[in-house]
């Protein structure tokens, strides 16, 4: 099941696109993220010169006391706590906001420094830039860049909630393509099975969107308007087979009743009885290759209704019992409860007493006929203690018109197995030949096993 | 029995022989070999029965049978068909027929069949009767008991339900695929002589020791019962 899952075209599709929206998110989010810090430290690199170029402009305008006092009084961009100022030189240095001045060369960026911002505190990144003064005072300028730590967090905790999101909407988005995907083309497998029961007027819904999908559903409906045209073709011309064959078979069949009525008992009229005999064997055999036909293609009409097969089964034997009776044949029958199944009774019934003929004509003197369930399952065999047919023959024997020799002495049309075969096919079923066990009719002879979907 | 039938069929030879076998049994036949004719014929004058094939020239058969029904021309009607299935019969009986024969036929078959459509309309009392006789023989359908004279027969389910057919049909030939079909359902033959063994074993009940038979044997038809 999970191995299944796996390997489905759709499951694999749906993991791509998953997989796909995760990683288009995350690549997101990693540029975003790296964008922001950017914007951040442009913005920390910004205030940095403009605070020192308002400390520049008082000790221009009032030399080492004018930066002293300005600094002192707090004014501007100073008071801010996460600007630091160190000006140092000659005497104990001025600090704002600091406890010792940072090491920093004099450059003309700001540059990555530790601060410690009170005595005895563990130190803190930051950004600083250092001036040399004329009179040999060093301004140092900086911004504590901790707090963008918070940002991180913050954005740490964003990222959490899109990437969760993300998580829920590409597998959303996943399954719903997935899902589309799989209904589109199960509607278009539904109606290939469709065609295969042999509903040549099944159609997919066309729609015009222009991609493969809507291709796929042309093409099948064209394949379709060319099975359904074969078929209805060759309909017409079993139709007119059926016709051109039987009406000769009807007047031969005529004139033979003519004639038999005409003379009077005798070797002439037994002639004519062997002739009308196998007159209608021949449309026997005409009518039952033709229904095969009908049968094969698939196009017999659904006339299956719920039944009990083991109904259907009794009723034979009991058309059959009197047959039996006068060829001292045993026929038993072991179907002690219903069996059902959705079935053509038709159909059924006519398969069966193919068997039971095909028993009776080559099959010994013992018939058994047994319905049952077997998992999924209706079963009807038919078991005689007759000679049996051979393993390699067995597959030859339900050919059409193949007749084993031991039974080429005997009438029939050799039509009655493939036909058997054919009914099965029709309900979905199967139909095979095996050994007969024996058991109480002594040593086992054919056994037949007609198999077709329980219901 | 004698009546008045009208026949279409296009295949010459086969329209001749049951014309010809018709006619035989003093019915006075009517022909058409093509739908148009056949449906004007149908609707123009009064017939006791209509045999008519399934594929014609210029009008299906099922399309003459349609039309007669809308006109409401009520006369019995027995389609031939080459396609003898059971989803043609069936195609063929909703459409209107009375009767559906599969070709090709005996004479004989067609013959029963045309007798049972013309009793049917006639003979509709019988059908309703609680008690059936031919002769001596007895039958009553409601306590399901069967006696000839003073002797009770024991019949089992299906033999009464065959018996019960032969009564309704008493006079009348019946084929063994009418039997099949009226008392087993079933539109396929069973093969071999099943239908024969049934009859004798019936007939052993019925006429062993008695004086006159009355289920009788009518040579490549079928059977009667009658008490003549």
């Amino acid at each position: 099941m999970l191995r299944r899952l796996f390997t489905s075209t759709v499951a694999r599709l749906v993991a791509a696109i998953f997989v796909l929206q995760l990683a288009s998110g995350a690549v997101a989010l990693a540029l975003l993220h790296s964008q922001m810090l950017q914007v951040i430290a442009s913005d920390r690199t910004r205030q940095i010169l403009d605070v020192r170029d308002d400390l520049l402009a008082a000790y221009y305008e009032g030399g080492r006391e004018g930066l002293t006092e300005f600094i002192a009084a707090r004014r501007g961009s100073t008071v801010d706590p996460l600007i630091f100022v160190a000006v140092s030189g000659s005497g104990p240095p001025q600090l704002v906001h600091l406890a010792q001045v940072p090491a920093v060369s004099a450059g003309p960026r700001p540059a990555p420094v530790a601060v410690v911002p009170a005595p005895g505190a563990e130190p803190l990144d930051g950004l600083a830039i250092a001036t040399d003064l004329s009179d040999g005072t060093r301004l140092v300028v900086g911004a504590l860049t901790a707090p963008d730590r918070r940002f991180d967090l913050a954005f740490a905790e964003a990222i959490t909630v899109t990437v969760l999101l993300t998580i829920g909407l590409a597998l959303g988005g996943a399954l719903f393509v997935g899902f589309m995907i799989s209904r589109r083309t199960h509607a278009i497998a539904a109606t290939a099975q469709a065609l295969a029961a042999g509903d040549f007027a099944a159609r997919v819904h066309n729609e015009d969107h222009g991609d493969g999908f809507d291709h796929l559903r042309q093409q099948m409906n064209f394949m379709a308007e060319r099975i359904d045209r074969l078929v209805r073709e060759l309909q017409s011309m079993a139709g007119a087979l059926a016709h051109d064959l039987r009406s000769p078979v009807a007047r031969l069949t005529a004139s033979i009743e003519t004639a038999h009525a005409a003379v009077p008992e005798g070797p002439a009229a037994e002639a004519l009885q062997l002739a009308l005999s196998d007159a209608a064997a021949l449309e026997t055999m005409i009518a039952t290759a033709l229904e095969l036909a009908r049968l094969d293609s698939g196009t017999i009409g659904d006339r299956r209704t719920r039944l009990d097969l083991a109904e259907i089964a009794v009723d034979l034997i009991e058309l059959y019992e009197p047959l039996a009776e006068q060829t001292r044949t045993t026929l038993a029958v072991a179907a002690p409860r219903p069996v059902m199944a959705l079935a053509d009774r038709e159909l059924v019934s006519r398969a069966v007493a193919n068997l039971i003929d095909n028993a009776l004509k080559y099959g010994g003197d013992h018939i058994a006929l047994a319905v049952r369930r077997e998992g999924p399952w209706a079963v009807i065999e038919v078991a005689d203690n007759g000679p049996g047919i051979a393993e390699s023959d067995r597959a030859r024997a339900m050919d059409r018109f193949s007749r084993l020799d031991n039974a080429r002495t005997r009438p029939g049309a050799g039509l009655g197995l493939a036909m058997v075969s054919a009914v099965a096919q029709l309900h979905g079923g199967t139909f095979e030949l095996a050994q007969a066990s024996g058991g109480e009719g002594g040593a086992g002879g054919l056994l037949a096993r007609f198999r077709i979907p329980g219901a | 029995m004698s009546g008045r039938i009208l026949v279409v069929e296009d295949d010459d030879r086969l329209a001749d022989y049951i014309a010809h076998g018709l006619t035989e049994q003093n019915y006075t036949v009517d022909r058409a070999t093509n739908g148009r004719d056949g449906l004007f014929l149908a609707t123009d004058s009064e017939f006791d029965a209509v045999i008519l094939d399934r594929m014609l020239p210029g009008m299906d058969g099922l399309a003459v049978l349609k039309a007669m029904r809308a006109a409401e021309v009520a006369t019995p009607v027995i389609i031939l068909s080459a396609l003898g299935d059971t989803d043609h019969r069936v195609e063929g009986l909703t459409a209107g027929a009375d009767d559906y024969l599969g070709k090709p036929f005996s004479f004989a078959e067609l013959l029963a069949r045309v007798h049972a459509l013309q009793r049917r309309s006639t003979g509709a009392a019988q059908a309703q009767a609680q008690v059936l006789r031919c002769g001596d023989l007895e039958l009553d359908r409601l306590t399901r008991q069967v006696r000839r004279g003073a002797r009770k027969i024991v019949t089992q389910p299906r033999e009464f339900r065959l018996l019960e057919y032969l009564m309704l049909h008493a006079g009348e030939v019946v084929t063994r695929t009418m039997l099949l079909e009226a008392v087993w359902d079933y539109h396929f033959d069973p093969g071999t002589n099943v239908i024969d063994v049934h009859i004798s074993r019936l007939r052993r009940k019925i006429d062993d020791g008695e004086g006159g038979d009355l289920l009788h044997t009518v040579r490549g038809a079928g059977y009667r019962l009658a008490a003549d």
